[in-house]
């Protein structure tokens, strides 16, 4: 097998995901500080302002910021399909996703119907390019695998997504009268979350999680079935939200996707329980975090199903929100960073160095478990640990305990920021480094 | 005269250990030498360093692992006529 149509000049610049990775942090501390500002009055429900603002801080600031970037850098490692003019194609999805969130969170806390206008401009412009750019890749891949296809059904369900997101906007941004904002506001979460975030890490977790944590293989059913489960049950949830007589579909079209998220949690842990190498790996932490997070919410969707009382709550509506968020995805997602950054670092390192010819001469660059110390990463996983043992205290006591959690998510991005920068500045250094070393050889007679 | 076998067994290594150590063991190959890695995947992002290196590479579905890389240096014909005459074989 080759591939004609893969190589280097190819592959995205260092630059290209690196925006968005340093950029992720930011959108969290801002979210924390936000949470900070509004205090505790801010979780009497769902849909007050400040947690639609926080919530898009965190989806779309944190979580899309980082699955766009990863999008972009996966898609040639683990696709062998690399991204056409992938430069462009992050300035063009990162400025406008940037700027969007920003406007965003500030069009709901202050009620701005320009700032939302615009933000749903912006936001239109960043979904639409990431979309286009990444099936246009996916549909060059040379092959298909179980990764690739979750790739492909969760970039569609972004699209769903993001047209129900504007949809709702366009209530907010322009005063249209929207029927059944209700259903609208559980369709758009629901395709953001369960089909866009979920579809994305289990796709993803096929590929990353046997090869970076030297597990076994996903079985053949999980790989063929959880995606197509997850897809099929939204399509039906979707169709008994929007028609009545679908309406019985409802519960159980629910209860599937729980199962299926659960199995999905369990194969995972247990594949982690038979990993090769039994070396401490803080990656393996976060996804164990985020997948005992994952069974949590379905745990807690499970018990509320059968007491109608605690279904009827604000708090626990919020609950399956956090820990769905921040519990289960940006675990995972943060745990990933811990691996894709320092693999990036070190490929265009070791890139330069081949091209250099300078291998020859027997000069090496640092390899990955030296770009991010093992000790400031586990730092960061503590910090993150304690935030998500906070959430459930701080939704029954939001006073006082929403100050001491909005606080530790301040410190624990700040560190995941520090941690993400710091291996930035290494390349920097080993790319002078390298620079230097060849600079004789390309000196005339040298 | 017939081309020497160099193999390598990357399949259980946790990344970058794999691209290095494909890397290290194709920089040292020598004229009327060509090397067979087993992988656990299909390693995209060795190619173009490879070829960077001036090695030529052939991926293919492997029997002692999921897959294996055959890797010869482009100017040496031996060693680029051994892995046609593995590539070609049923």
């Amino acid at each position: 097998m080759s591939y004609p149509g893969l190589a280097l000049d190819q592959a995205p610049p260092i630059g290209a995901p690196f925006r968005f990775f340093l950029s992720a942090p930011l959108f969290g501390m801002l979210a924390a500080l936000v949470l900070l500002w509004l205090g505790p009055p801010v979780l009497q429900s769902r849909w007050t302002p400040g947690v639609l603002a926080v919530t898009h801080l965190l989806t779309l600031g944190v979580l899309a910021m980082v699955m766009f970037g990863a999008l972009l850098q996966m898609l040639p490692v683990v696709a062998g399909a690399p991204v056409a003019r992938p430069r462009l194609v992050a300035t063009a999805v990162h400025l406008p996703l940037a700027a969007g969130v920003l406007l965003l969170a500030y069009g709901f806390t202050e009620q701005h119907a320009l700032a939302l206008q615009v933000a749903a401009a912006c936001l239109a412009v960043a979904v639409a390019v990431l979309a286009a750019s990444a099936l246009h890749s996916l549909a060059r891949a040379p092959r298909r695998h179980a990764a690739l296809n979750g790739m492909t059904l969760a970039v569609l369900a972004l699209l769903v997504a993001a047209a129900l997101g504007l949809w709702l906007l366009a209530g907010h941004g322009w005063s249209a009268v929207l029927l059944r904002r209700g259903v609208l506001t559980d369709l758009h979460a629901g395709w953001a979350l369960f089909g866009w975030v979920g579809m994305l890490v289990v796709g993803v977790a096929f590929q990353v999680v046997p090869m970076f944590q030297m597990t076994p293989e996903y079985p053949a059913w999980a790989k063929r079935g959880l995606n197509l489960a997850i897809a099929g049950a939204l399509l039906a949830w979707s169709g008994a939200l929007v028609w009545p007589a679908l309406a019985p579909l409802r519960i159980p079209t629910l209860v599937l996707l729980a199962l299926v998220n659960a199995a999905f949690a369990l194969v995972t842990l247990d594949l982690q329980r038979r990993r090769k190498r039994r070396l401490p790996d803080v990656t393996l932490d976060f996804w164990r975090l985020g997948m005992v997070c994952l069974l949590s919410v379905v745990l807690a969707w499970l018990v509320g199903l059968g007491v109608p009382g605690l279904r009827a709550s604000p708090a626990w509506e919020l609950l399956l929100g956090v820990l769905w968020l921040l519990g289960f995805v940006l675990s995972v997602l943060n745990g990933m960073l811990y691996k894709i950054v320092p693999f990036l670092v070190w490929f265009h390192l070791q890139n330069r160095l081949v091209h250099s010819g300078l291998m020859a001469a027997g000069i090496r660059v640092p390899n990955m478990k030296q770009v991010i110390p093992v000790a400031a990463a586990r730092r960061q996983f503590r910090c993150h640990l304690l935030t998500v043992s906070l959430l459930v205290p701080t939704l029954i006591w939001p006073w006082p305990f929403l100050y001491p959690l909005a606080l530790l998510q301040a410190v624990s991005f700040a560190l995941l920021a520090h941690n993400l920068w710091n291996s930035m500045r290494l390349y920097r250094r080993e790319q002078r480094r390298l620079d230097a070393a060849s600079w004789p050889s390309a000196q005339p007679g040298g | 005269m017939t081309a020497r076998e160099r193999r390598l067994d990357v399949s259980r290594l946790e990344p970058c250990e794999p691209l290095e150590q494909t890397l290290e063991a194709a920089s040292a190959l020598q004229a009327g030498e060509y090397l067979r890695v087993l992988h656990s995947r299909e390693p995209f992002p060795l190619f173009p360093l490879l070829e960077q290196m001036g090695c030529g590479w052939h991926c293919r579905p492997g029997r002692d692992a999921p897959y294996e890389v055959l890797v010869w240096r482009r100017d040496d014909p031996l060693g680029k006529q051994a892995v046609a005459r593995l590539v070609e074989a049923p």
